[in-house]
C-alpha cells in the first residue's frame, strides 16, 4: 500500500491529485487518533472533530495575527486540544456511552459557538485568511509535492507510534476496557486513567491534524469545527476498519478520493460517505481491513513457553477480614453487618437462597460497589470503597457469576489480560498466561478463540485468568453451575491445589453436594445478615438455614 | 405582557420539541437504541411540509392543518425504512453499531435535502393561518395556538394508544422487556417497526409546526437531535412524561434567554446546562426510568 501511495504521489499525481492526497493525509493522521479512543478504547467521542477544529485555529490565529512560525505553532496546536481533553475528560468520560457521545457532542457545538461568534479573537463566520505555510528547520515547504510529503510524514510517524502502542501492553488493556470494563477494574487495569489517556491522545492527533488541515489550506474558518469534518473521520475509521491504524490510512486516501468520482453531487458528497458508513456498518463490521484479513488471515503466532510468575510470598494465618460490611439499594438491606475471615489456605463456602446478598458481598469485596459501612481489611490495610483496580492490586482476585470473556480474542490473549498491569511484555504476560492455564489442565485451549467455547471452558478460562493474577484472595461466583458432575469433581480438585498453595477461597455455590465437602468453613446468608456459620457438617441440621431455604413450614 | 407573549412562545417552541423528544423515547424504549437520525428526520418532516405545499389545490382552506396527516404518513414510511436498514440488522450487535448505522441515516437525509432543496431557509404554510389573535391585550399568532394544539392532541393520542388499547399493551410490553413479550406471544419485530413509524411520524410532525416560524435548513437536525437529547436527559433516561416536561422546560430556557440575551448564547447556555446535568446528576433530574440492558 505504501509503495502505492509513493509510486502515484510521484509518477501520475497531478497539482491537484496531489492537494487531495495532501488532504488525505491530514484526514489519516486525524482517523489514526480517533482510532484510539474509538477503536481501541471504545468511547464513541463526537469531540473529535472540535479538538480537530482547536488545533486548526491555534495554528491559525498564533500564524495569521501574531506572525508565529511553524515550530511555535504546532506544539500549541497539540497542546490546546489536549489540555481541552484533560479538562473535560475527567467527568465526562465516567459516563456510559451514549451520554458520553452526547457530551462529547455538546463539547463539539459549544466550541463551534464560540469561534463563529467571537469575531475579534477568530474573525467569527468569516475566519482568518493569511496562515503561513510549514517552515521546516528554515526550509519553507512549498505546495505540491513537498507538502504532501511532510503531511505523509507525520502519518507514518504518527502511525508508527500508535501503531506499537495498539500491539503493546496499553493497547491490549485498553481494548480490555472496551470490550469489558468491569473485568478490566478486577484484573487492577486503571479504567479511567486509561480512558482518559486515549481521550487526550486522541485530542493531540486531532490538533496536529488540524493544524496541518490550516497550514494546507492557509485560510482558517468555523468549517474545521462543523460535523463533516467529524463525520469524515468517523466514516473514515468505520469503513477503514475499526481499530486500526491501516484502516485509517487506507479508509482516509479511498474516502477522500471517492468525492471525485462523485463529482456530479458537488458538495453534497456527503451522501456517499453516509451510504459507505451505514452500508459498512451492516454488512462489514470490521471494516475494509477485518475483509482483508478474513482474505489473507494472519499465520497464528507460535505458543510462547509456559512460565510461573515469580510468586508472591502468600502469609499463613488469616488474608483478608470483613468487618460489618453494609449495602442497601433504596429501601433494601442488601448486606446487613457481615463479618467473615478468611485464611490462608483454607476454602471458604458462601451459601444462601437467591437475593441472599452473596453476590452483593462478592462485589463489595473487590470494589465494584460501594459498601455504606464497614471494613474489609488486608493486613493493616483498609480496602473498603476503593477502587476495584486497587483492589486487584492488593492481591484480591474473582469471577463472575456470568462468564465474560471478550469474543474477539484467543483464550491466551484472554488470559494474559490479567497479567498486563504486571509483567514488562506482552510475551512475558502470555508466558505467565499459559502457566495459569496449563495448572488448570487448559493448556491445549490457548491458541482457540473465546467466541464459541462451551459454558464448562468459558469458566475454566475465566478461573485461569484470576488464577494468572497469583491471588492471595480468590473470590468465585458460582463457579460450578452449568458444569456436569464430572466437570465439578474435576474442578474441586483445582479448588484444592489452589487452596494448597496459600490461597484463600471464598465460594459462592448452590450446589451443596460440590461444596460442603471441599468447604472447611461456611457461612450462610440470608436477607444480607448471616444466619450461620460454622463447619460444613452444621449446615443440613441448622434449623435456621433448612427454614430459610424450604421456608419456614419446612421445619 | 412581555412575559405572557413569550410563555406563549416559549410553550408553542416546547409543544414541538415534545414531539422530538416523545418520538426518541419512544424508539429508545423499545430497542435500547439511540436514534441519532432523529433531528434529520424533524427537518425532513419539515422540507417534505414545503414541498407539498405547492401542490394542495389553492382553494382549500387551512393548508398546514390539510398537510399534517399527509406528513404524518409518509414520515411513518420513511420511519419503517429507517428500522429495516438501520436498525434490524444490528440489532444483535453492541449499541454503538445503531448509533453509527442512524449517525450514517442522518447524514444521508441531511445530505440529501441539501440536493434537493439547496441550503437556503424554507417556510412551511401555516397550520391555519398566518395571523395574530388579540385576547384581552395579549397579541399571540395563531401559528403558536396551533402548534401547541396540534401537539398536544398527538400526545394526547400516543398515551391513548398506549394506556387504552391491546396494540399499546403490546408497545408497552415490547419496551419493558422485549424477550419476556416475544415469549408471551408479542410480536416484537413487529411492534418495534411501529415504534419507529410512531416516533418517525411524530419528529415529522414537529418539523412541519416548526418549519413556518423558525423556518427549516437542510442542517436544522444536529441541533434539534441535540435538544431531544437534553430533554430526554433532563427528563430521566426513558421516561416518556419525563421527555415532554424536559422539551418545554428547555424551550422557555430558550425562549427566555434569547429574549435577554441572544439565540447563541441561550443555546451555548443550554449545552453548558447540559454537561452540568451530565456530570452532576448522570441519572437525569427526575431520575433514570430506562433500566439497564446488559
Amino acid at each position: 500500500m505504501v509503495a502505492a501511495l509513493l509510486a502515484y504521489a510521484l509518477l501520475y499525481a497531478s497539482p491537484y491529485g496531489l492537494r487531495v492526497l495532501t488532504v488525505a493525509g491530514v484526514y489519516a493522521l486525524a482517523a489514526i487518533g480517533f482510532q484510539i479512543v474509538f477503536g481501541l478504547g471504545g468511547a464513541l467521542s463526537l469531540a473529535h472533530g472540535a479538538f480537530f477544529g482547536l488545533g486548526a485555529y491555534a495554528t491559525g490565529i498564533l500564524g495569521s495575527q501574531w506572525g508565529w512560525g511553524f515550530a511555535a505553532t504546532f506544539p500549541v496546536s497539540l497542546l490546546v486540544p489536549l489540555l481541552l481533553a484533560l479538562l473535560v475528560g475527567l467527568p465526562v468520560l465516567r459516563l456510559e456511552s451514549h451520554y458520553f457521545a452526547l457530551a462529547t457532542l455538546g463539547i463539539a457545538q459549544v466550541v463551534h459557538l464560540l469561534a463563529v461568534n467571537s469575531p475579534a479573537l477568530t474573525g467569527g463566520a468569516n475566519g482568518l485568511p493569511g496562515v503561513p505555510g510549514i517552515v521546516l528547520f528554515g526550509w519553507a515547504v512549498p505546495r505540491g509535492l513537498p507538502l504532501a510529503a511532510v503531511v505523509w510524514g507525520f502519518v507514518a510517524l504518527g502511525g508508527l507510534l500508535a501503531w506499537r502502542l495498539a500491539r503493546g501492553r496499553w493497547g491490549r488493556a485498553l481494548t480490555l476496557v472496551r470490550d469489558d470494563p468491569l473485568a478490566a477494574g478486577t484484573l487492577g487495569l486503571d479504567v479511567g486513567g486509561l480512558r482518559l489517556a486515549a481521550f487526550a491522545l486522541s485530542a493531540v492527533y486531532a490538533g496536529a491534524a488540524g493544524a496541518l488541515a490550516v497550514h494546507t489550506q492557509r485560510v482558517v474558518s468555523p468549517e474545521v469545527l462543523e460535523f463533516p469534518v467529524m463525520v469524515s473521520v468517523l466514516t473514515i475509521a468505520v469503513v477503514g476498519g475499526r481499530g486500526r491504524v491501516a484502516g485509517a490510512i487506507l479508509g482516509a486516501v479511498l474516502l477522500l478520493h471517492l468525492p471525485e468520482w462523485f463529482r456530479f453531487l458537488e458538495r453534497s458528497y456527503l451522501i456517499v460517505y453516509g451510504v459507505a458508513l451505514l452500508a459498512t456498518i451492516v454488512l462489514a463490521p470490521h471494516g475494509l481491513t477485518g475483509l482483508l484479513d478474513r482474505l489473507f488471515p494472519a499465520r497464528p503466532a507460535p505458543l510462547p513457553k509456559p512460565e510461573a510468575p515469580s510468586g508472591l510470598a502468600i502469609a499463613n494465618g488469616p488474608l483478608l477480614r470483613v468487618e460489618g460490611l453494609t449495602k442497601g439499594f433504596g429501601g433494601v438491606r442488601a448486606v446487613d453487618g457481615v463479618s467473615l475471615t478468611l485464611k490462608a489456605g483454607t476454602i471458604t463456602g458462601l451459601i444462601g437462597p437467591n437475593g441472599s446478598g452473596k453476590t452483593t458481598l462478592v462485589n463489595l469485596i473487590s470494589g465494584l460497589e460501594t459498601p455504606d459501612g464497614g471494613r474489609v481489611l488486608m493486613g493493616s490495610a483498609d480496602l473498603a470503597g476503593q477502587r476495584p483496580d486497587r483492589i486487584a492490586r492488593a492481591g484480591i482476585a474473582r469471577t463472575f457469576q456470568a462468564v465474560s470473556l471478550p469474543e474477539g480474542a484467543s483464550v491466551l490473549a484472554a488470559v494474559a489480560a490479567a497479567r498486563l498491569e504486571r509483567d514488562g511484555s506482552i510475551a512475558q504476560a502470555e508466558a505467565h498466561a499459559l502457566w495459569a492455564l496449563e495448572r488448570l489442565g487448559a493448556a491445549d485451549l490457548a491458541a482457540k478463540p473465546c467466541a464459541g467455547l462451551p459454558a464448562a471452558l468459558r469458566r475454566r478460562v475465566e478461573l485461569a485468568r484470576a488464577l494468572a493474577r497469583q491471588p492471595a484472595v480468590l473470590l468465585l461466583d458460582e463457579p460450578a453451575a452449568g458444569l456436569t458432575d464430572g466437570e465439578k469433581a474435576e474442578l474441586a480438585g483445582h479448588l484444592r491445589a489452589i487452596a494448597a498453595t496459600g490461597t484463600a477461597l471464598l465460594v459462592v455455590e448452590h450446589d451443596m453436594g460440590f461444596l460442603l465437602p471441599l468447604a472447611g468453613h461456611v457461612l450462610c446468608l440470608d436477607q444480607g445478615r448471616p444466619l450461620y456459620e460454622g463447619p460444613p457438617e452444621g449446615v443440613r441440621s441448622d434449623p435456621a438455614v433448612v427454614a430459610a431455604y424450604l421456608g419456614e413450614g419446612a421445619r | 405582557m412581555i412575559t405572557l407573549q413569550l410563555l406563549v412562545n416559549g410553550l408553542a417552541l416546547g409543544a414541538a420539541y415534545a414531539l422530538v423528544a416523545l418520538g426518541f423515547v419512544l424508539v429508545l424504549n423499545a430497542t435500547a437504541a439511540v436514534n441519532f437520525a432523529q433531528g434529520d428526520l424533524v427537518m425532513a418532516g419539515g422540507l417534505l411540509g414545503v414541498a407539498l405545499a405547492p401542490h394542495l389545490p389553492g382553494y382549500l382552506p387551512l393548508p398546514g392543518l390539510l398537510l399534517l396527516p399527509v406528513v404524518l404518513v409518509l414520515m411513518a414510511g420513511l420511519g419503517l425504512l429507517l428500522a429495516v436498514a438501520a436498525y434490524l440488522p444490528l440489532r444483535r450487535r453492541p449499541p454503538v453499531a445503531v448509533f453509527i448505522s442512524t449517525i450514517a441515516a442522518g447524514i444521508i437525509l441531511q445530505n440529501g435535502a441539501s440536493v434537493l432543496f439547496g441550503p437556503e431557509p424554507r417556510a412551511a404554510p401555516p397550520l391555519l393561518g398566518g395571523g395574530t389573535l388579540d385576547l384581552g391585550g395579549l397579541v399571540v399568532a395563531e401559528q403558536s395556538l396551533a402548534i401547541i394544539a396540534v401537539a398536544a392532541l398527538l400526545i394526547a393520542g400516543q398515551q391513548w394508544l398506549f394506556g387504552r388499547t391491546q396494540l399499546g399493551r403490546r408497545l408497552r410490553a415490547t419496551a419493558q422487556d422485549p424477550e419476556m413479550a416475544r415469549a408471551c406471544g408479542v410480536p416484537v419485530t413487529a411492534m418495534i417497526l411501529i415504534t419507529f413509524a410512531l416516533g418517525t411520524a411524530f419528529a415529522g410532525a414537529a418539523g412541519l409546526l416548526l418549519a413556518n416560524r423558525y423556518f427549516v435548513t437542510p442542517t436544522a437536525g444536529g441541533d434539534l437531535i441535540l435538544k431531544a437529547y437534553i430533554a430526554v436527559t433532563i427528563g430521566g433516561w426513558g421516561s416518556v412524561p419525563g421527555a415532554v416536561a424536559g422539551a418545554l422546560l428547555i424551550a422557555l430556557f430558550e425562549v427566555g434567554v434569547s429574549s435577554v440575551l441572544s439565540y447563541p448564547v441561550a443555546l451555548g447556555l443550554l449545552y453548558a446546562t447540559l454537561l452540568v446535568i451530565l456530570v452532576a446528576r448522570p441519572q437525569g433530574l427526575f431520575g433514570e426510568a430506562a433500566r439497564r440492558r446488559a
